[in-house]
């Protein structure tokens, strides 16, 4: 009875986005022919859509403008959002069947849109329009669930420690060489706090969920478990959270009262932190938030440097809709985005250094982006396999992770209470 | 003489005076007769427009997340009917609890300062004397810029460390640094935005002042009445039906904030849930953790506790509210 109660209220007009939805879903079309070129005498029209900032958005149409010149029958339709709100944007186009033909993608929503039947398998085209033998192979696996090829990466980044050599500088003190254990670190952020009455060495790292992905790699072990539950227990948790009390007590890491008035930006793109780990294409955000000439990148700390903790992340993937009308011409877009010499120069390492060779010898790179090049290349003794596709939700955890690790930093929650929570919030996040 | 339910409009004070004609004869004599179909058909067709909106805009979809309320609904996969499942899970949320009461802490400590505010402001502005009409609008000016994206911005960066006002206070020696980053002080600064925007409730204190005859005024003077005792015994009896106008309409407003909230916690609820007001928390879990289902839920139970205080609001109203033409 409630079904049928649901669909005679969706019917009603566009209504609320939720009922919409529902009702077109299903409606997609039935998975098309096997690969092939687009018909150069058909007039196409393509909807792309990425997230990101201005600089991004004036790349972008210098390739959109590129790509329909080399193929004049193509239009292409580009629009652009930040982060959260494409999100907002996408779920509910993916609930009401009108997903954009081709989507800058996140790693992190891979598994939601490919599991539901919403991207379009680009296995039948590799070889036949999409050419994916320059791009490492374990890289290109991070696009692919279950054989199926669902997104193509664009670069790929990693795990990394940002210092900020200015503010190293004038607290007098040595550099963090990167690598060596977590005491070192610990005691490196120390000496710069104790040195400088207005920078810290650091922010309290427990804030992140990736570090203590880093920790349990370091381990041998991975954040979740094959079938997709939480691979640790509450009690860690909790002592991961505890074991930066003395750093947050003595204000060795920046008060997370601070961090607070900063956002959206961090500590260390303030210049208040004289180093901060993040993913390693945060080179070129850094250096515009801190409008420093230069900044160092080196490896997170480690105690065993022989175990391989980091992976390659794709920084972001160009995938296409399944319910595209123009898989062709939609298929045809990404390989230029993807493999085009020009399209690598003109994005340099900002979507992440390209994946794709040919694209990373157009993109020639050079300064800080260079940098990055090189970070990668000297952890690669370090580089493990990826962990699987991020699980539904992944998203939203992280989220929660990262709240609670705030309300730590404020006091207002303690270590054992937030672990706790945090295990509420996965029950039900990992049921569905 | 009572005329009218509880809640009439104000303006039946002037209109029901004794001595009129009763009111119920008034209301059968005067009416036209009913001309039959046609004009209710026209009638119905002006309507159209609004009633498509009512049913296809409102209404359906109001329906349709009651619907969802019984579910899990994830926005990808059809919903499933989970019973009392989403209220269950919400009576032992801790973090729904924490913002139901934050929500209400705004909601009651706020709106009895706001509405005192604009009394306050409304009683100055009521004075006769040059650029009055100037002040009002200046007084008004905050609560139509109020609710923009732009106004929470600034109260973000006016509290926060070496902000106007850190640097205000310390001129006094109070030395609390900025205000954005410490939970305990996010709420007063919530509750000043809010107070800030009187410029609403004032409007309306000041029409109904303007309607307080000064003959009352007089006689209390003449029975020996100070300032104080004038606003207790006349101003304030002879303002109950606005003030509860007011209560009530401000009262709702609060329950709902979201966009100031949103952005001086950037969006998170944060710092530590200080932010996550009742449709804060409610847009996370719809928008950033897709449990549009949990959501749904949480919107019919704000909808009915509204309902509830609303209604009790309404009750007690009766022995506080007195309309003209009251026998008391």
């Amino acid at each position: 009875m409630f079904n049928k109660f649901s669909r005679r209220a969706g019917s009603g007009v566009a209504v609320t986005v939720a009922a919409a939805l529902m009702l077109t879903a299903c409606g997609g079309n039935g998975g098309g022919e096997a690969g092939g070129t687009p018909d150069p005498n058909e007039e196409v029209t393509l909807n792309f859509t990425w997230w990101g900032n201005e600089d991004r958005a004036e790349r972008y149409n210098e390739a959109i403008a590129l790509f329909e010149e080399e193929n004049p029958n193509i239009d292409v339709n580009g629009t652009f959002m930040d982060f959260p709100a494409y999100w907002e944007k996408r779920q509910t186009e993916a609930a009401g069947g009108g997903l954009p033909d081709v989507m800058q993608f996140d790693y992190s929503y891979l598994r939601q849109y490919g599991q539901n039947g919403l991207l379009l398998d680009l296995n039948d085209y590799v070889g036949n329009g999409l050419t994916t033998d320059t791009i490492d192979d374990t890289l290109l696996a991070t696009g692919k669930l279950e054989d199926q090829t669902l997104g193509v990466p664009t670069g790929y980044n990693a795990w990394s420690l940002f210092e900020n050599p200015a503010l190293i500088e004038q607290a007098g003190v040595e550099g963090y060489e990167g690598g060596t254990s977590w005491e070192e670190y610990e005691e490196y952020m120390a000496s710069v706090s104790d040195a400088s009455d207005e920078v810290f060495g650091g922010t309290d790292y427990t804030g992140r969920i990736q570090n203590f992905e880093l920790q349990l790699r370091q381990e041998g072990r991975e954040l979740f478990t094959e079938d997709g539950q939480l691979n640790f227990t509450q009690e860690e948790l909790a002592e991961f959270w505890s074991s930066t009390a003395d750093l947050r007590e003595n204000e060795t890491v920046i008060p997370a009262r601070t961090l607070e008035e900063l956002l959206p930006k961090s500590g260390f793109g303030s210049n208040l932190t004289a180093s901060e780990m993040t993913w390693s294409n945060f080179m070129g955000g850094y250096l515009g938030d801190t409008g420093a000439e230069d900044l160092n990148i080196v490896a997170p700390p480690t105690n065993d440097p022989s175990v391989k903790d980091l992976y390659q992340k794709p920084s972001m993937l160009h995938a296409v809709s399944a319910g595209t009308e123009h898989p062709e011409a939609a298929v045809a877009f990404v390989e230029f985005l993807i493999n085009s010499p020009e399209v690598g120069k003109i994005f340099g390492a900002s979507l992440g250094v390209p994946a794709s060779e040919t694209a990373l010898e157009g993109a020639a790179l050079e300064g800080p982006e260079l940098e990055v090049k090189e970070y990668l290349d000297s952890v690669a003794d370090r580089i493990g396999e990826p962990p699987a596709a991020p699980v539904v939700g992944y998203g939203a955890l992280e989220n929660t992770f990262l709240t609670l690790g705030t309300s730590i930093g404020l006091g207002s929650i303690s270590p054992e209470d937030a672990a706790q929570q945090f295990f509420d919030e996965a029950a039900v996040t990992l049921a569905g | 003489m009572t005329t009218g339910s509880a809640h009439a409009p104000v303006n039946t004070r002037t209109t029901a005076e004794p001595g009129t004609r009763p009111a119920g004869n008034r209301r059968t004599g005067g009416q036209p007769k009913r001309k039959g179909g046609k004009d209710n058909l026209a009638g119905y067709l002006f309507l159209t427009p609004w009633l498509i909106g009512l049913f296809a805009l409102t209404l359906g979809p109001m329906l349709f997340s009651l619907y969802l309320a019984f579910t899990d609904y994830n926005l990808f996969t059809a919903p499933k009917w989970t019973g009392l499942g989403n209220f269950e899970r919400m009576a032992g949320d801790t973090v729904f609890w924490g913002s139901v009461q934050i929500t209400l802490i705004y909601v009651l400590v706020g709106t009895p300062i706001k509405l005192a505010a604009a009394l306050g402001v409304a009683m100055l502005l009521n004075f006769k004397s040059k650029g009055t009409g100037f002040f009002r609008s200046a007084f008004y000016a905050p609560s139509l810029i109020g609710a923009s994206v732009s106004i929470a911005i600034v109260w973000r960066a006016m509290f926060s460390t070496n902000g106007p006002i850190d640097n205000g206070l310390n001129l006094f020696g109070i030395n609390l640094g900025g205000w954005v980053g410490v939970p305990a002080l996010v709420m007063p600064m919530m509750i000043l935005l809010a107070v800030w925007q009187f410029g609403a409730p004032m409007v309306i204190f000041l029409a109904g002042l303007k309607q307080i005859p000064g003959e009352l005024y007089e006689a209390a003077s003449v029975d020996g009445a100070k300032a104080w005792r004038k606003f207790l015994s006349v101003t304030l009896p002879m303002l109950s039906p606005v003030i509860f106008f007011n209560l009530l309409l401000e009262m709702i407003n609060a329950f709902q904030i979201f966009a100031s909230a949103y952005i001086i916690g950037s969006g998170s609820g944060g710092p530590a849930g200080a932010t996550n007001f009742y449709t804060v928390y409610l847009y996370t879990r719809a928008f950033t953790n897709n449990q549009m289902g949990y959501a749904a839920a949480m919107a019919w139970v704000l909808l009915i506790a509204v309902g509830i205080l609303a209604f009790i609001l309404f009750r007690t109203s009766k022995s506080w509210v007195h309309y003209g033409g009251d026998t008391k």
